[in-house]
Order: structure tokens, then C-alpha cells, then sequence
């Protein structure tokens, strides 16, 4: 319900929330305000009703009580006067009695006295007789001898009345001579002088009057007066039927009301008071109030009845005047505050469709100036501040974007350049071969390798580590790799090199980077290498029985002490000795339990024996992978491998055969020019070769055979040498040619050992192991 | 590496034959070299060397036996567009009277 209301509220514009909010309250507060004064008029009107009641019912008790009371003081004079007259005295008697009547019908003007009358008793319980007087007979003195039974027969209640002398009160009974609604004050009385009671003295009221008075009475209209006597019997009420015939009990019971009858008895014992009764009688639909209190004198009750809905009810019907006209009040107000609201939203509802726009991303449009003072207007100048202050932002945010955009391809100029900055073009060298590898953490990185020759023979491997990443270290690293290599070309010991590039480094560092650098320079025709060691993580060296930690003299880094002196080392390089250099971005690649990759594991992979330096790198890389897993690499990986292999020359393995004489040719071609030989030399040793392959592939073996083809440089001679295991002949040794005599008459054979001769600057023949060696070679 | 080939295209001018040659003369092209090239009735043969490569001691013996073939039919063979390198080799072969 209440969730129903919240949906439905917030699905309303402001207009109508506004709207509603000041009408609830405004319907809220009135409803509260007649409520409350319609509360409190109803109570005073009630209070001061229940006091008027109160006192009219006051009234009747005191009206009646006087009666009684008067009458009680009649009877009382008459019995004391009897009590001073002696029995015979007939005539003092009978003056009594009328001065009684006549005094007692002076003595209250409104209330008649109906008769006097004094009756003797006999001595056998029957009366003597009855002296009375009447106000209907001239006051007249009659006397009647009655039986008792007789007397009985007219007044039923005689029987009560007790013989002590004590004021009795009848019963309301109508007399039968006037057909007058009356009650009797009945007192015994003692002649003079008699020991026992003689009679009774006695005086009716005419109640009449009263009844009339009380039927008349009106209060509210329809609230009306009732009068109990004694015994419950109503002596007044508006059917006929009922009063002096039926008591308050026997209505009570015949309506069902037992709250009737629990009054009557609660009035009856002497208490007065006040209950609401629910009765379904004429005039007295629903709640009835009924009044009540005792008339002590009588033992009698009166009370009186009203209806307070019916006294309230133009009380209601004003309040729902009231109601109806704050609704249309309401009404009034409804449409008034709608119009305002909707009129001072207007400049609002225009904003807001505006900034529906700007959430759109269009703020094309400016929002409308609004001059006025209040919320709308400051909202109005702060949503224009707002778009100013976001178009700003959009375009600096946009710079920024393409600026980034910038930096960013920038960085990807910079990764390109550094990458072309570490050479991945690997010398085909017979002396060596080389591999290397570099992985940035970043998209530029600190670390480099380098190799280079310095000369024909002399060629120098580096690899090193600048201190931090990103832009700066890649631009220490560039400078550094630059300094090196072009230092290197003018000094051609490592450790000077180091001295050069240091103090270079060194001047204008005031960023304090630094770099760790290891180098070493080959002397590739005597396999000495010397190197030196500038701060960084010693190399692997294997000398022919498995990698081992180099111990190189240790120096400062480069870039930090002016001057500072660097030793380098230097060692005797074997064929198939290889150094394998790295930074600590390899023994410090993290995995995801931070744990390092290290030097164990690294030397425990390098002792798979690896043939080529490429396979070594391959090798390593697929371990720190395995090892690191997925995790984020932490920092430049880089390192280099270097083989020597010295003399042992390079060398091509094929079959005796003619067949293979190009993929001869073609080797030893290609030999040659990453040897840098002359092309005119290239082509004189490609003929010797052909002259000397074809005729192994001609003579050598029967059948099928192997020819073994070395190439090599050695004192200052490229040479190529054949090995066959044919048949032993030394070509060296067969005769020349005359070459004197006319073409037609040579000799088609032999042709081609004089080319090999003339084409050449070495030969030489050897047989061993069972094998021809014939080696050719050039002067380079 | 590919094998090389010997190409020969011949021209032939009443009794002229200029045969073109190119690639290689080793002694796998040779053989071809000779058995294609058929100088019945040529007095004048004439061999252009312009794309030839290489002349090895196979290719000097295939010319030689052209030689004596036009001697015995009395013609006359002459090798023109050789490069200084393959001059060398007839050269050294002691056969440079065969170059024009």
C-alpha cells in the first residue's frame, strides 16, 4: 500500500508533487482544526448541557421535597393537636381537621392537598369510621363507618401501613371521587390521655399538578422528565398506558434494557448520577442520556432523558458545512497552486529539457538567461557556469587524449627505434657464431646487448643494464650503446673503452643515473678474449666441460666516479668455448609467489648441452616462461651468447657426385662474401673449386662417396679444402699440360689442375686417415 | 641452389650459326651444350658468351671439340661478348685465339 503510494508519488511531475504536498498539508491542518473546535464546542455545549439538566432535575427534586416536607408538617401539627384532645371531643376534632386542610392548602400555593381525613381504629381491627374532609366539598366534614375490608378494597396499600408512629407514604393512587392522580401522608396519633394508638392522621397530596408540569416540561426538544415513585411505578410518562400502571423494572424488561432497570435501582437506593443508554424508541434512536436523582423524603426517583445526537446534530450538520466548503476551498487552492508552481517551474522544466540534451552529450545549446533572484535563476547562471566549465574540459580532454595519443606512438617510435638500436643481424662468421635476445618489461627498456666488430678480426659482444625504466633509462641506454660502440672503434681494449665511456657518461649525469656493463673484445684469429666487468652480473663461460660462473675483476658502474679506472680480464677462447652474458632481469624474473628465477635454475638449464648459441637463448627463454607463468615481467630480460669456434672453418658435407656441384659452388660463394672477398678472387676460386670438386665426383670413388668441404681463413688466406676418401691420387702431381702446343693437339684432361693453378695462390696436397686433403686457398 | 642451366639460342644466316649462349658450362651443361648444338653445313660458327657465367674445364672441352668439328668441315669458330673473367680462363687454358 504505502509502496503503491511511493511508486505512484514519484511517477508525478514536480508540479503535481508540489501540489499535492501543500493541499495535504493545508487539508491535513484544517481537518485537525475542526475536528479540534467541533471536539471542544461539543464538550463545553455537553458540559454546560449536563449542568442545565442537572439543575432542572434539581429543581423537580426540590419542588417535590418541599411538598413532602409541608405535608410531613401538617401531619405532624394534626397528630400533635389530636394528641392534646380527648376521644369525645368530636368537635374540637373536626375543627382540627379542617383547619388542617385549610392551612395546609395555604401554606403552598402551588400544590393542592386533595383531602384530610383522620381514621380511628376499632378495637377489633375494623375501623370505627373516618372523619375526612374534602376540598371538593367545601371542606365539609363527612364520616363514613367503614369495615376495614371495605377501606381495603379502595386503598390496597392501607394493608402497609404500619402501626407505629412513623410518617408512611402511600403509593400515587387515583382518587376515586375526583379521579386525581394523589398520594397519602399518613401518621398515627393518641387522644389524650389514651394509652394506645387511636388512629391514623392523614393528608393526600394532589400530584396532578406535578404531572402536568412534568409532562409539559421539555428539554431539547424531545429530552424529557420522568418521575419514579418508590415502588419503580412511573407517576409520569408520555404513554398513558404506562404511567401509574407499569413500573420502570417491567419496561426495562419488556425493551430488554437492563441498564434501565440497574437506574431505576441505583436511583431507588438514594444515588443520583448520569448513563448513557442505548434505546430503539421513538424519538430516542441510538444514545440516550438519562439524569437521575432520588427525592429523599419519597424514596422516589426522577430522572430525565435526552438524545445528545439530537441536541448535536446542527452542531454535525454545521461541521459538515465546514468540510464541504474547505473542499472546494481545496479545490480552489488545488488549481492556484498548480498554476503557480507550474508557472514559477516553468523556466525549470525548460532547463531541464536542455540538460536532457546536455546528457546527450550535446551542449550545443546554452541555457536561457533567467534574471530572476531565486534557486531557479542561480540554477539557471550555475548550469551555464557548468557548460562553460565542461566544453573547457571536453577540449582540454581531448587535447589530452590526442596528446596521449601522441606520447603514446611516440613511445612506439622510440620502442621501434631502440629495437633497431640492438642488432638482431647476426654475422655469418666462420670464427664465431652469435645469438642474442631482449624482452623491455615496459615498452622501452633499459637493458641492451651489442655486438660489433672493430675491426676485421677483433669483435666486441656488451651487454648491459641502465638503472631505472621508461623514457629516461631508454635514452641512458641509447647514449651509453652509442658511446660504447663508438669508443670501441678508436680504443680497441675493453677496459679504455670503459674509461672513455665513463667519463662520458659521467659528464652532465645530474640525474645520477648509472649503468652496469659487461664487454668483451675477440681477437678471432688468436681466440683471446678480454673483457671487463663494470658493475655488472659476472657472464657464464663454458670452456669445454659445462658453463661456469666467470670472476671477472670487479669495477665501479659506468657514470658515476670521474676517472674511474676499470681492469679487465682476459682468457684464451677454445673452438666451441662459448660465453653466455645476462642481466638480472633473467635470475630476477618473478613468478606469482614472487619467487626469483635465480641463478640455479639458470645454470641448471644451461647445462642441457645446447649446440648453437640460438638454441642456448631458446632454451632459457622457454624456462623463465615456464617458471614466471602469467605473470606481469617485473624487467627488461635481455642477454647474449657468444660461440667461439675459431678455425675449426666452416664446412659442407655432400656426395661425390656432379649433382651436387651447385649446392658446392653455391656454399662456398656465399662463404666468400661474408668474408668480404673480392668478387674477381671469389670467381677464381670458384672455378678451382669446380675443377677440383668435378674431378673427385669423376675419379674418386667407384661408386658412391662422401666429400668433405672446409672453408677457413687462415694466415691471411681464404682457403677451401676437399677431403674424399676415394682413391689416393695427387692431382698435384700429375703432369702439366703443354700448353705450348696448338689446341687441337692438347690432351682433353689436365685441363683443369692448370686452372686450379693459375687460379690459385695455394695448393696443397695430403693423404691421411685414409683420406685426399687437397686445400686451395687465395690471399686476402 | 637451383641448378644451373645452359640455354642455347641459335641464329642461323645461310651458312652462319650464332648460337647464344647462357648460364652455366660445368661439366652436368656440357654434354647438352654439345649434343644440341648441330653445325652440319656451317662454315662460320659463332658462340655469343654474353650470359654465360661460368666456363669450367668442361665447357673449355665442349668449345675444343666444336673446334675440331668446323676444322674437319672446314669452317671456322669464334666466341664474341666474353667477359675479362672467362677471357682469364681460356687464358690460362692457352686458348685465347679462339676469342675474336
Amino acid at each position: 500500500m504505502i509502496n503503491a503510494f511511493n511508486l505512484w508519488f514519484s511517477r508525478q511531475s514536480l508540479v503535481q508533487k508540489l501540489s499535492w504536498s501543500i493541499l495535504s498539508c493545508v487539508f491535513f491542518g484544517f481537518l485537525a482544526l475542526v475536528s479540534f473546535i467541533s471536539e471542544h464546542s461539543e464538550h463545553i455545549i455537553k458540559s454546560q448541557l449536563d449542568s442545565l439538566a442537572q439543575k432542572n432535575v434539581q429543581n423537580y427534586v426540590a419542588e417535590i421535597s418541599g411538598l413532602a416536607a409541608d405535608t410531613e408538617k401538617i401531619v405532624l401539627n394534626t397528630r400533635n393537636s389530636l394528641n392534646q384532645i380527648s376521644e369525645n371531643d368530636v368537635d374540637s376534632i373536626k375543627l382540627l381537621l379542617t383547619s388542617a386542610l385549610k392551612s395546609s392548602t395555604s401554606s403552598s400555593s402551588s400544590f393542592n392537598f386533595n383531602d384530610a381525613w383522620i381514621y380511628f381504629f376499632a378495637e377489633d381491627e375494623v375501623a370505627k369510621g373516618t372523619l375526612y374532609v374534602s376540598k371538593y366539598h367545601d371542606y365539609s366534614i363527612g364520616f363514613s363507618a367503614e369495615k376495614i375490608d371495605n377501606f381495603y378494597a379502595h386503598f390496597p396499600w392501607f394493608k402497609e401501613v404500619p402501626k407505629e408512629e412513623k410518617i408512611y407514604w402511600s403509593e400515587p393512587y387515583i382518587d376515586q371521587e375526583t379521579g386525581r392522580t394523589v398520594i397519602t401522608c399518613l401518621l398515627p396519633f393518641m387522644f389524650k390521655n389514651s394509652t394506645i394508638l387511636n388512629g391514623l392522621a392523614a393528608i393526600s397530596v394532589d400530584l396532578t399538578n406535578i404531572q402536568d408540569n412534568i409532562s409539559k416540561f421539555s428539554f431539547n426538544e424531545k429530552g424529557k422528565l420522568l418521575l419514579i415513585s418508590r415502588s419503580g411505578l412511573y407517576v409520569t410518562y408520555p404513554d398513558p398506558g404506562i404511567a401509574l400502571h407499569t413500573t420502570i423494572f417491567e419496561l426495562a424488561e419488556q425493551l430488554n434494557l437492563p441498564k434501565l432497570s440497574a437506574l431505576g435501582k441505583d436511583v431507588l437506593s438514594g444515588h443520583s448520577g448520569m448513563m448513557n443508554i442505548a434505546v430503539d424508541v421513538k424519538d430516542f434512536n441510538g444514545n440516550a442520556v438519562f439524569f437521575y436523582a432520588p427525592v429523599p423524603q419519597l424514596k422516589w426517583g426522577i430522572f430525565l432523558i435526552y438524545s445528545a445526537e439530537q441536541f448535536f446534530f446542527p452542531l454535525h450538520k454545521f461541521r459538515s458545512a465546514i468540510m464541504l466548503a474547505l473542499l472546494s476551498g481545496l479545490l480552489i487552492l488545488f488549481s492556484i497552486i498548480s498554476w503557480i508552481c507550474h508557472y514559477s517551474t516553468r523556466p525549470l522544466l525548460q532547463l531541464s529539457k536542455i540538460a536532457e540534451h546536455y546528457g546527450q552529450g550535446n551542449f550545443l545549446e546554452d541555457f536561457p538567461e533567467i534574471k530572476s533572484a531565486d534557486e531557479i535563476g542561480i540554477l539557471s547562471r550555475t548550469l551555464s557556469n557548468m557548460r562553460t566549465n565542461l566544453l573547457d574540459y571536453i577540449e582540454k580532454e581531448k587535447n589530452a587524449a590526442s596528446e596521449k595519443q601522441r606520447s603514446q606512438s611516440e613511445l612506439e617510435i622510440a620502442k621501434q627505434i631502440q629495437k633497431s638500436a640492438l642488432s638482431v643481424d647476426y654475422p655469418q662468421h666462420k670464427a664465431f657464431q652469435i645469438c642474442s635476445f631482449m624482452e623491455p618489461a615496459r615498452q622501452v627498456g633499459g637493458d641492451f646487448y651489442d655486438f660489433f666488430f672493430i675491426d676485421k678480426n677483433k669483435f666486441a659482444i656488451v651487454i648491459a643494464d641502465v638503472s631505472g625504466k621508461g623514457i629516461p633509462a631508454a635514452l641512458f641506454m641509447m647514449k651509453t650503446q652509442a658511446l660504447i660502440k663508438s669508443i670501441a672503434k678508436q680504443e680497441k681494449s675493453a677496459s679504455e673503452v670503459f674509461y672513455k665511456v665513463n667519463n662520458e657518461l659521467y659528464i652532465g649525469n645530474d640525474t645520477c643515473m648509472f649503468v652496469s656493463a659487461f664487454m668483451a673484445v675477440i681477437d678471432l684469429e688468436r681466440g683471446i678474449m678480454e673483457y671487463v666487468n663494470a658493475g655488472h652480473t659476472p657472464p657464464f663461460l663454458d670452456s669445454g666441460n659445462g658453463y661456469k660462473i666467470m670472476s671477472p675483476d670487479k669495477n665501479v658502474l659506468l657514470g658515476i666516479y670521474k676517472d674511474a679506472r676499470f681492469t679487465s680480464g682476459s682468457l684464451q677462447l677454445q673452438s666451441g668455448n662459448r660465453v653466455f652474458l645476462y642481466t638480472d632481469g633473467v635470475t630476477e624474473a618473478e613468478n606469482v609467489k614472487t619467487h626469483f628465477y635465480g641463478e640455479n635454475r639458470l645454470s641448471k638449464i644451461l647445462l642441457q648441452k645446447s649446440t648453437t648459441p640460438s638454441e642456448t637463448i631458446s632454451l632459457v627463454i622457454k624456462d623463465i616462461k615456464k617458471f614466471v607463468k602469467n605473470n606481469e615481467q617485473s624487467d627488461d630480460i635481455t642477454m647474449l651468447e657468444f660461440l667461439y669456434t675459431g678455425n675449426s672453418a666452416n664446412g659442407l658435407t655432400v656426395e661425390a657426385n656432379n649433382l651436387c656441384l651447385p649446392e658446392v659452388l653455391n656454399y662456398i660463394r656465399k662463404d666468400m662474401s661474408a668474408e668480404n672477398i673480392a668478387t674477381e678472387k671469389q670467381n677464381n676460386m670458384i672455378v678451382a673449386a669446380e675443377e677440383i670438386f668435378s674431378n673427385i665426383a669423376q675419379y674418386a670413388y667407384k661408386d658412391n662417396g662422401k666429400v668433405d668441404i672446409i672453408t677457413a681463413i687462415e694466415n691471411g688466406y681464404y682457403t677451401i679444402t676437399f677431403k674424399d676418401s676415394g682413391k689416393h691420387y695427387n692431382p698435384l702431381k700429375h703432369k702439366d699440360m703443354d700448353l705450348s702446343l696448338p689446341p687441337e693437339e692438347r690432351p682433353i684432361g689436365g685441363l683443369g689442375i692448370i686452372l686450379i693453378k693459375k687460379m690459385t695462390d695455394l695448393q696443397s696436397y695430403s693423404y691421411a686417415n685414409q683420406q685426399n686433403i687437397f686445400k686451395v686457398g687465395i690471399k686476402i | 641452389m637451383e641448378e644451373k642451366k645452359i640455354e642455347i639460342e641459335e641464329i642461323r644466316e645461310g651458312t652462319t650459326l650464332i648460337c647464344k649462349l647462357s648460364g652455366w658450362l660445368d661439366p652436368n651443361t656440357s654434354p647438352e651444350f654439345v649434343a644440341r648444338v648441330d653445325v652440319e653445313g656451317v662454315k662460320s660458327l659463332v658462340f655469343d658468351l654474353q650470359n654465360v657465367e661460368y666456363v669450367f674445364s668442361a665447357g673449355i672441352r665442349a668449345f675444343l671439340i666444336f673446334q675440331r668439328k668446323m676444322e674437319a668441315q672446314g669452317g671456322t669458330m669464334k666466341l664474341v661478348n666474353v667477359s675479362d673473367f672467362i677471357r682469364s680462363i681460356f687464358d690460362y687454358a692457352g686458348l685465347a685465339a679462339f676469342i675474336e
